[in-house]
């Protein structure tokens, strides 16, 4: 059995809402919806594997995470981490997990963090010594020095956030979740954090699962992503090859010193002029890329030429878009 | 599996009551609003009792300081916790390898408890300027404040688990407001901080003395003014236990049940 195996896990809520029509026992009334958060979604996930999710809001992506966690049962299906029912041995198996989500705190707001730290150290009953090494490790790793005595509320989000970091990782878990843990983060601290995941799993094995809209994020962690769109796994694969079969246009734009011959377009390209260069898009899987270039330099003296990919964000929005999300 | 140890409970606690600490600027502020209204009430009733008995006057006005000393303690609900289900943050607490109910229960404890130590110390000072006629009496002897005592830890811890029953409803219906108003407005009355319950007429105090907002404040309160005969405090303290024993009971029953079927707030 995988680490981590997820059994066509569903989840189902009951909404109530206020009838709109009807007469005054709409006062009392009330009809009931059913909600699918999530359904039927198998997946596993080996030791040490570092996995994104993906999904635009309100697919299913803090559902899972709150299954994985133990924090919710399911309403049908089953999921085993490291051999144990998350929900049903809830203590048990968040002694081994950690979780980081970026829009909640973990930290005492009003008290330093180191009490916070220590309060961890004791809810997970940890060896005072090892307490120390790791939290010591992980304050230069993470460069908390400056401010482990300091309250919470002093802090800057970055700051902050690497704190919530340290915390979610002195016990040593080897399951992490991380929930948008680089919402509102600068450029530098963002780069901080991915750095320091990717030495926290290359290092200790930790296995990590990530949910993000933050597509560098993405791209700079996750190697495997799984797409979440109205509860349904609907990928479950290498990121690249997502982005590849999204990434349908390619943008080349040229511009030439003297006269140019534009005569013997390839067919499948595109090419409209703006300004004094060049814009041609076509579409790869149709087009071979190398023949559009030789193309390209065949026509006259290029000066200068730039390859655009397309904006991971922009692939994303058409990949929802496509499977109708 | 490792063994479960009472560590993270004490640790809970003690980070907690360092936590109230911070809190001065609110004790002081409950200083000043109690110490006003000890005063208003305490003149009130010597008006009332001009001319009157004279003992029943003294207990009183012992009464009513008492209950603003310990103001702090009749809160109907863990503002903190409160907050965490209503935000969502409950989702980390419950990543906690921990027993949930107790883990806050301990804070809750660590929070009254400290609180109303800030708020009590400098409430006794003020004793000290006040003039006589309106000023609280002394325990009435060493068994008495000792009674008073151990009676008030069971009321406090009796107040823990009506906050943890609060918490309960919150996690349904996810807004502490409706559930905790309505407990509030009973615990004002029949906890006697409106008017205390000593003063009700004879025929209800049976009633009155042994329904659960009693224990917190008003069993205590009366073995501070007259210590008890053993055969008395052994009652008053097994309605204490008792109401303890229920609560805390339906409590963890709630919790139980509730955490199972909690809608964590948000992404």
């Amino acid at each position: 059995m995988a680490f981590l195996e997820a059994e066509r896990l569903s989840k189902t809520y009951v909404r109530r809402l206020k009838p709109t029509s009807g007469g005054p026992s709409r006062l009392w009334r009330r009809d009931t919806q059913r909600i699918f958060a999530l359904q039927d979604v198998s997946f596993s996930v080996e030791k040490g594997e570092l996995v994104g999710i993906l999904g635009p809001n309100g697919a299913g992506k803090s559902t899972v995470v709150k299954l994985l966690t133990g924090i919710l049962t399911p309403t049908e299906g089953v999921c085993h981490v490291d051999g144990r029912i998350p929900w049903q041995e809830r203590r048990e198996h968040v002694r081994h997990l950690g979780v980081v989500f970026g829009q909640r705190t973990q930290l005492w707001w009003d008290v330093p963090i180191l009490d916070s730290f220590e309060l961890l150290r004791d809810v997970y009953n940890l060896e005072p010594a090892a307490w120390k090494r790791r939290l010591d490790e992980m304050t230069d790793a993470l460069d908390l020095g400056g401010f482990l005595r300091t309250p919470l509320r002093q802090l800057s989000l970055g700051q902050r956030m690497r704190a919530e970091l340290c915390g979610s990782l002195l016990h040593e878990p080897a399951l992490l979740f991380l929930d948008e843990p680089t919402i509102g983060l600068d450029a530098v601290s963002k780069l901080k954090l991915r750095s320091f995941l990717r030495e926290e799993n290359a290092a200790r094995g930790t296995t990590i699962l990530l949910t993000t809209h933050d597509m560098e994020d993405m791209l700079a962690l996750c190697r495997r992503v799984l797409v979440l769109g109205h509860g349904r796994l609907l990928y479950d694969g290498a990121l690249d090859a997502l982005l590849r079969r999204y990434d349908t246009v390619h943008v080349l734009r040229c511009a030439y010193e003297g006269p140019c011959d534009l005569s013997g377009l390839p067919q499948g390209v595109a090419l409209e002029r703006d300004g004094d260069s060049y814009v041609l898009s076509f579409a790869p899987a149709e087009v071979e890329t190398g023949k559009v270039l030789s193309w390209v330099l065949a026509c006259g003296r290029l000066r200068e030429m730039t390859l655009k990919e397309q904006n991971v964000d922009q692939l994303i929005a058409r990949m929802y878009q496509e499977m109708s999300l | 599996m490792k063994k479960q140890t009472i560590r993270p409970y004490l640790t809970a606690f003690r980070i907690r009551a360092l936590l109230e600490t911070q809190y001065r600027g609110a004790a002081l502020g409950g200083v000043i609003t109690q110490a006003f209204f000890g005063l208003v009430l305490a003149y009130l009733y010597t008006a009332l009792y001009a001319g009157g008995d004279p003992a029943g006057l003294r207990d009183t006005v012992t009464y009513v300081w008492l209950q603003q000393m310990f103001f702090r303690v009749l809160m109907t609900s863990d503002s903190e916790l409160q907050n965490q289900i209503m935000t969502g943050s409950l989702a980390y607490t419950l990543c906690r390898p921990v027993d949930q109910h107790a883990y806050w229960v301990c804070r809750d404890l660590a929070a009254q408890w400290v609180g109303a130590l800030m708020r009590m110390v400098p409430m006794i000072a003020l004793q000290f300027i006040l003039p006589l006629e309106v000023r609280m009496a002394l325990p009435e002897s060493p068994a008495a404040f000792l009674q008073f005592l151990l009676s008030l830890s069971l009321g406090v811890a009796c107040v823990a688990q009506i906050h943890t029953v609060t918490s309960a409803i919150t996690m349904k219906t996810l807004d502490s407001r409706g559930f905790s108003g309505m407990i509030s407005l009973l615990m004002m009355i029949l906890a006697g901080n409106i008017i205390p319950l000593t003063l009700f007429p004879e025929t209800v105090q049976a009633l009155l003395r042994y329904q659960p907002f009693a224990q917190a404040l008003d069993a205590p309160i009366r073995m501070y003014q007259h210590a008890q005969g053993t055969a008395e405090f052994s009652i008053s303290l097994a309605a204490q236990l008792a109401w303890l024993a229920v609560l805390t009971a339906g409590g963890r029953a709630l919790w139980r049940q509730h955490l199972r079927s909690i809608t964590v707030q948000g992404g």
